[in-house]
């Protein structure tokens, strides 16, 4: 089944770098890649903006990961229990689970960038018996689900706003907790879900839960691109790849290697870039003067300046940096006030001049 | 991993593509869609009876191949519409048979959906992604699949019916938004094609009448346009004159500068030539960008086009491309180009813009949206786990999930000392099995406010309301109520927000709030009535009318009918409240009128509306909702 899964989607998709405007939400993503601790976009814009084509693009350009050959969790060698415990499910059906002693065999492979569609039932986004060999052999094998696959990587969710509450609660618990737990008449799973949520939706066909709203660490707003210029070149590229995608794809290569490694440094650097404290009390001043409960919002924004100074080979995060985030993570936080009639973010560009003076 | 082997149906052939007459610009965009499928799909707006499924049928037979044609039921169910496990082969074959759902079936020919403006908004979203991805994702009932699912989607939309979803519409490369006039001339063509065919396949000479030899052409004009497409050229000014143009016409998205372009494209490869002609272009915009118009562009502020009335647009049908003309475009702007297109197209633009469906959205009808699921109304569309109380039980999935258990338990049941001595139970079902319907209801409940919007307080009492109706709507999001807001003011009420459910058009449309003046109560009452009739006829059962107000009406019904005296204007409120109220409509009044000066005919209004009576002089946005929640 795999395999079905592996050629089909390998089908080359629209070069990342290809892709004209909608720099913010190309920024979130490339944030959260950086640091998945900012905890996923939510992806909200008009139609025939180009989202889900942003988002299928960016696995293109993600670094490899290494993790234990053929895990179907996606595990570094690191995270692997060390023993394993007596109610873990029987080994994956095609035998390739590691001897318990040996040192496991790791294989590099690209971060997972999954789809989860409208239609999933529960059973296969959180893994249920293997119905195949429950129904042929009458055994009880784990079969895992999209959870499973997107550990250490993407979910992505089209449309998240018409997604089942049913389905929005399962993510919300796992989300919240980084594992993904599964007990039925002694099928007993708990295996690592740790991974970055992207929703994308347009505004106009119905609203989120706050509660999912919440969840996500960045809020990116994308919209009709006006210019002229940027449109015919839009055109362009959209022509050139249809007629011949590989081609399209291998001229555009040089920058997406170019960006993948510009990424992987980033990933290495950004653990290292230093906060100062006078920039960390402005954060905490513009969250407190846009009134945003809970301490989510000044972390978030904390951790997406840092990505961002790594990403453009700073050694400590500025006001710069901080400016440059702050409508993506703070947006979705402020308060609503219905009889507000200024815009969310003239709300923020405020808050960030009036911190700009204090300083 | 296997597929089941059903066939689809074969497609039935009923006219040939070139028996559809009176449909020419439907017909000129199903050919380009043959030549670029990339294209994605044609939308028609069609009557009943104008020949839309036999044109789609007869598309589908100019396909190479012997292409599926798919017809989409609107009342499928999610795993017909994506594909699952069919159980039965997959006990009989002791592997798991994933048999794939209509959207796989339809890859690499057409899928066909009538009155697409009726499809709920989760089928469209699946629809929506396939065409997006090319695949369809099965993840469901343990199966986990991909299948290819590229099709050309041929939808069509009786426009009276309400709006299409215009996510899925803004995929449809070529749309033509108007159904064809009921031309007698027309008509009788259709029958009289009909019947001459009816008369050849009785004579037993199907195959080989001039029908079939134009069939023939066209396919191999088909097949000569797709070779010649790669060699097309289209110039860089023209490629901005068309985005030029759906910049003018407020064009949502930059998906339709592709379409277009493309569009163009095709038009030219069918015409034989390698060069975009200016006909080429005029059609593009009339299959593209007009459909998508939700503005009329605004006319050059200086130069004036000199008489557009008096110089015949050229004529798309004969394109002239001599050597002067050549040489006149190639020197031209993509400004130029762009005015000279619009002056051909524009008087394709209805003078009535929300005629056009994605005007029509802009301006906040809704259509068939406002879908919500629920538990014991409307149409079944999935099974999810849950607790049988309050739900109603599915059946086959509950059996589904409870299949691959049943050698397991059996074997548990021999094991265990326990077992009772009757006889075992042919299929062991537990909890966890219970799968229990969830069904799509048009919407959850509509709240009409109702806001006094004369006198003094009136412009706090707008604000307050808005407030409330925001609340509501962001409270609203797991029945996906309907809010609509209607201000009375002046000589007549005014629906300030059509039944809406989202946050940001209500912000949008509630932007400015206008006051002063006379106070049209009645009129109010009469369009909050309406607009529940109108709802209701959409499937919305629950409606609620807030009112706040003071209760004084001093604006009758039909201000211009002279001699109305303030007794008959009384009369007049009353007997609509008493009607509303006899058509079993809750209500509330919330009396706004300071005490002292109350005069009580706020709560006569509340007695003859059977409403409830709150009185809240200075309403606070807060005290309204909880009002309407308790």
């Amino acid at each position: 089944m795999s395999a079905a899964h592996t050629s089909l989607t390998a089908a080359p998709a629209f070069p990342f770098t290809a892709i004209v405007g909608q720099d913010e939400m190309k920024l979130c993503l490339l944030l959260n890649v950086i640091d998945p601790r900012i905890g996923g976009v939510l992806v909200m814009g008009h139609r025939g903006t180009g989202k889900s084509t942003t988002v299928r693009a960016l696995a293109a350009v993600l670094p490899l990961i290494t993790r234990v050959a053929g895990d179907p969790y996606n595990r570094a060698p690191e995270d692997m229990p060390d023993s394993v415990p007596a109610s873990a499910p029987a080994p994956a059906p095609n035998g390739r689970a590691h001897p318990r002693d040996s040192k496991p065999k790791v294989e590099r492979v690209p971060v997972p960038v999954v789809d989860l569609p409208l239609g999933a039932t529960e059973d296969r986004v959180c893994g249920t018996i293997d119905i195949e060999q429950a129904l042929t052999r009458g055994v009880k094998a784990f079969e895992p689900g999209l959870l499973a696959q997107a550990n250490r990587g993407f979910l992505y969710i089209d449309e998240v706003n018409l997604l089942d509450d049913h389905l929005v609660d399962v993510l919300l618990d796992v989300a919240a907790s980084g594992w993904n737990v599964v007990e039925r008449e002694g099928v007993s799973v708990r295996h690592p879900a740790r991974f970055v949520l992207v929703g994308s939706g347009n505004p106009e066909e119905g609203d989120l839960r706050p509660q999912l709203l919440d969840r996500f660490g960045m809020h990116a707003r994308i919209t009709t691109i006006t210019d002229v210029a940027l449109r015919v070149e839009i055109v362009k590229r959209r022509r050139a790849f249809d007629a011949d995608p590989a081609a399209f794809v291998a001229a555009w290569e040089k920058e997406q290697r170019a960006l993948r490694n510009r990424i992987t440094r980033a990933q290495k650097a950004v653990a290292g870039v230093e906060l100062p404290d006078p920039v960390l009390t402005q954060i905490a001043h513009v969250c407190m003067r846009l009134g945003i409960d809970g301490h989510r919002g000044e972390l978030t924004l904390a951790r997406a300046a840092a990505a961002l100074a790594a990403f453009n080979h700073r050694p400590r995060v500025t006001w710069q940096e901080v400016v440059a985030v702050a409508p993506a993570c703070l947006r979705h936080r402020l308060r609503r006030d219905p009889l507000e009639t200024v815009d969310s973010d003239e709300k923020i560009e405020r808050a960030l001049q009036a911190s700009t003076v204090e300083s | 991993m296997s597929v089941s082997a059903r066939q689809p149906a074969p497609p039935i052939v009923g006219l040939h593509f070139n028996d559809i007459v009176g449909l020419d610009l439907a017909r000129q965009a199903l050919l380009f869609l043959a030549v670029d499928p990339s294209l994605a799909g044609v939308a028609l707006a069609a009557v009943t009876g104008s020949g839309k499924s036999t044109l789609a049928r007869a598309f589908a037979a100019l396909l190479p191949d012997n292409a599926p044609f798919v017809e989409l039921p609107l009342n499928v169910t999610e795993d017909r519409l994506i594909g699952g496990l069919d159980l039965e082969a997959t006990l009989a074959r002791g592997e798991r048979v994933v048999e794939p759902g209509l959207l796989a079936r339809a890859h690499g020919g057409v899928l066909y959906i009538d009155a697409v403006n009726l499809l709920d908004a989760g089928v469209a979203a699946h629809v929506m992604d396939a065409m997006a991805r090319g695949v369809v994702q099965i993840e469901r009932d343990g199966v986990s699949a991909v299948y290819p699912a590229r099709f050309s989607l041929i939808a069509t939309f009786d426009p009276g019916d309400g709006a299409v979803n215009g996510s899925l519409l803004d995929r449809v490369g070529l749309i033509i938004p108007f159904a064809p006039q009921g031309d007698a001339a027309i008509r009788a063509e259709v029958v009289r094609r009909n019947m001459r065919r009816n008369m050849r396949r009785n004579m037993r000479r199907a195959g080989d009448g001039d029908n079939a030899d134009e069939d023939a052409m066209l396919r191999a004009l088909i097949e000569l346009a797709r070779e010649q497409l790669p060699q097309v050229g289209i110039r860089e000014e023209q490629v901005e004159a068309l985005t030029r143009a759906a910049l003018s016409l407020g064009v949502e998205g930059n998906r339709a500068d592709v379409f277009a372009v493309k569009t163009a494209l095709a038009s030219a490869a069918l015409a034989g030539r390698t060069d975009v002609s200016e006909a080429d272009l005029e059609i593009a915009a009339r299959l593209v960008l007009i459909p998508r118009a939700t503005r009329s562009p605004q006319p050059a502020q200086a130069e004036q086009p000199p008489q557009p009335a008096s110089t015949p647009a050229p004529h798309p049908e004969q394109p002239d491309p001599t050597d002067a003309q050549a040489d006149q475009t190639q020197t031209q702007t993509p400004e130029q180009i762009e005015e000279l297109l619009m002056s051909a197209v524009e008087a394709d633009l209805p003078a009535d813009l929300s005629s056009l469906p994605f005007a029509a959205q802009r301006r906040g009808r809704t259509g068939s949206r406002g879908v919500a699921l629920n538990d014991l109304r409307g149409r079944f569309v999935r099974a999810v786990p849950g607790p049988l109380r309050g739900h109603k039980i599915a059946l086959l999935p509950t059996l589904l999930s409870a299949a691959p258990w049943q050698s397991l338990r059996a074997a548990a049941d021999d094991k265990s000392p326990a077992a009772p001595s009757r006889s075992a139970p042919v299929v062991r079902i537990t909890r966890d099995d219970i799968r229990v319907k969830r069904f799509r209801d048009k919407a959850g409940a509509l709240f009409i406010f109702l806001v006094d919007a004369s006198g003094s307080m009136a412009l706090n009492r707008m604000r307050e309301a808005k407030g409330a109706a925001i609340r509501l709507l962001q409270n609203a999001y797991i029945h996906r109520d309907q809010v609509a807001l209607i201000a009375f003011r002046g000589q007549a009420a005014q629906m300030l927000l059509p039944p809406s459910q989202s946050v940001d058009r209500a912000k949008r449309e509630l932007d400015a709030l206008p006051t002063g003046g006379g106070t049209p109560l009645a009129s109010a009452l009469w369009l909050a009535w309406q607009t529940v009739r109108q709802a209701r006829s959409r499937g919305i059962q629950q409606a609620t009318l807030i009112l706040l107000t003071d209760g004084r009406a001093n604006v009758p019904l039909r201000p211009h009918e002279p001699a109305v005296d303030k007794d008959r204007i009384v009369q007049e409120v009353r007997q609509l409240a008493r009607a509303i109220a006899a058509d079993r409509l809750n209500a509330i009044v919330v009396d706004t009128q300071a005490g002292y000066l109350s005069r009580g005919e706020a709560r006569t209004l509340a007695a003859d509306l059977n409403a409830r009576y709150v009185y809240l002089p200075n309403a606070k946005a807060h005290q309204i909702t909880e009002v309407i929640a308790s």
